[in-house]
């Protein structure tokens, strides 16, 4: 699927990013629409680089940017793009002798929400969301690590805004709470812009309606779950014995071995794709181990 | 008993009636399980849940240590006492730290000053001893309140920083707010140990004009340097002439005259430096 470059709600072009002799981001184009976008990539791939970016956070050695029309390199418009933006970093510190409700007054404070009124309402609107709402008096510290993430996609659900970036927020979730942050995402009003990374494949599939894949710095795919899982149809097959030539296999819950690749295994019955099969062939296409 | 009509009740549960009603409608309540069992159809659950939900935070953000509370009675608003919690140098263990050190080296001027131990090197006459116990505690001072200024303002420092700079609050008002509380944290204990110590009388209103100085100068500095380095330098370019001074002439020039119009003149220059150059405070995609 191709969106409209000219109506994004968020538009990169020709992004670019060094750190040392590394290219983080080469060249990277992108429009990203309202609803859920998923970037996927591996560790190393400009993910993070991208999102920080995104955030007004990074900055980029060459490119430009536009959120909502506003261009970051302006203070004024940065700015405006802050007032609409959530971000989850993805390592997000704590300070740790917070209280949950104190540490979510404090981003809500950060977020220009002054009123102490308005600030208890937010607060108690996102603990409600990610499901602490009984925690609201627990010290950080004390949290266990999937309650911090929880903690960290609540502070970017305060001021309810127009663009969420969240750089790996099912990183730490058990199962339970994975569908939950889908269920979340998928409900909340306004139908804001969400660019999400991730490296699980089915987090993707679930609930992204548009995919970016990002290898070695650079776009290597957009399009639905399903075009890039359709990238990998007739490549993907299950045999009863692994086969060497394969690109990629592994045993399944069935006790067959499903093979990812060009030569099919003898005696192999072809299979239906998955978003993970266009993405493992996508990566090996680039090179990339 | 007269009973409350069902649209006088469902005009109180949805918070549409008078004041006046709401005065009789109460009472009334408060007597009557019949009228409470009818109000309970016409309540939404989902709203009584998220005011329940509002009231629990408003309780857990109401549980302030009592320096918080006294300052809000004071006057101090409430998300400006939030900023300064999330600042590492105003805390208790902090400022502890900083109380420890000073007490140490007020100790140690004392000590030597009314010759409860022996002071290392040559016999020197009593004006220059008086002068030279001193200089530990010259030395340190200034530093201390430098650090707890870095401490407010290094990024290194804050482990939310990203959220901060990704935030639509200035970062250099943020700055400011966290810094100026900060020296005046530090500059607090520093001052009232100078009462204690055997110097001249001067000596209290003599280290604030350096203090305030060396702060501007890392903040200013840390608009053209990495802020680590910004601090470094101040406490650098304050160690080597106290430490140089110390050796010619004793401690004492440094907050002198001389120093204290050079001390003022660094002041006004780093605050103009500052004021120019704020926008590099406002972090993250600056360009």
């Amino acid at each position: 699927m191709t969106l409209d470059v000219s109506t994004a709600a968020v538009r990169v072009d020709g992004l670019s990013r060094r750190y040392g002799a590394t290219r983080a981001l080469d060249g990277v184009d992108l429009a990203l629409e309202r609803g859920i976008t998923g970037l996927l990539g591996p560790n190393g791939a400009g993910k993070t680089t991208l999102l920080s970016i995104l955030a007004t956070v990074g900055e980029p050695d060459s490119g430009r940017v536009s959120v909502f029309g506003f261009d970051p390199r302006q203070a004024v418009q940065r700015v405006e793009i802050r007032r609409r933006l959530g971000y989850l970093p993805q390592e997000l510190g704590y300070h740790r002798h917070f209280t949950v409700a104190a540490f979510l007054d404090y981003v809500a404070i950060l977020k220009e929400i002054t009123g102490r009124r308005r600030r208890a309402e937010e607060v108690a609107r996102v603990l409600a969301a990610v499901g602490l709402e009984t925690r609201a008096r627990t010290r950080i510290r004390a949290l266990s690590g999937g309650m911090r993430q929880r903690l960290g996609i609540a502070q970017a659900l305060l001021g309810k805004p127009d663009l969420l970036v969240l750089d790996e927020p099912t990183a730490g979730l058990d199962p339970e709470q994975r569908l939950r942050f889908r269920e979340l995402l998928s409900s909340l009003p306004g139908d804001p812009v969400i660019v999400l990374s991730t490296h699980q494949a089915d987090d993707i599939a679930a609930i992204c309606p548009h995919v970016v894949v990002l290898l070695q710095g650079q776009v290597q795919f957009t399009g639905t779950p399903a075009e890039l899982a359709a990238t990998a149809a007739g490549r993907v097959w299950a045999a009863g014995e692994r086969d060497e030539r394969a690109h990629l296999a592994w045993r399944g819950g069935d006790n067959r071995w499903r093979h990812v690749g060009d030569n099919p295994p003898a005696g192999a019955e072809l299979v239906a794709p998955t978003v993970e099969d266009g993405y493992l062939l996508l990566s090996h296409a680039a090179g990339w181990r | 008993m007269t009973h409350a009509g069902e649209d006088l009740l469902a005009g109180y549960a949805a918070g549409t009636v008078e004041v006046a009603e709401v005065w009789s409608v109460e009472p009334h309540l408060m007597a009557c399980a019949r009228c409470r069992s009818v109000l309970s159809a016409h309540v939404d659950a989902g709203r009584l849940a998220r005011n329940r939900s509002v009231l629990m935070v408003r309780a857990a953000l109401g549980d302030a240590g009592r320096v918080r509370g006294l300052l809000c009675r004071c006057g101090v608003p409430d998300h400006l006492l939030r900023l300064l919690g999330a600042t590492p140098s105003l805390r208790r263990s902090w400022l502890l730290s900083v109380l420890g050190v000073l007490a140490v080296v007020t100790a140690e001027a004392a000590a030597v000053r009314y010759g409860w131990v022996r002071a290392s090197g040559p016999a020197r006459s009593p004006e220059y001893r008086d002068a030279e116990v001193l200089a530990p505690f010259l030395l340190v001072a200034p530093l201390l309140v430098l650090a707890g200024v870095a401490a407010a303002f290094l990024p290194t420092f804050d482990p939310a920083f990203r959220l901060a700079v990704a935030a639509p609050f200035s970062g250099f008002t943020l700055l400011l707010v966290r810094s100026v509380c900060a020296l005046a944290a530090a500059l607090v204990p520093v001052v009232a140990a100078t009462f204690l110590l055997p110097g001249p009388r001067w000596l209290p209103l003599a280290l604030l004009l350096p203090s305030l100085a060396l702060c501007a100068l890392a903040l200013a500095a840390a608009t053209v340097l990495d802020p680590r380095a910004a601090a470094v330098t101040a406490g650098v370019l304050w160690a080597v002439p106290v430490l140089l001074l110390e050796t010619a002439h004793g401690p004492l020039p440094i907050v002198q005259a001389h120093a204290q119009f050079a001390c003022l003149a660094v002041l006004c220059a780093c605050a103009v430096v500052l004021l120019a150059r704020r926008d590099r405070f406002e972090w993250g995609w600056t360009r």
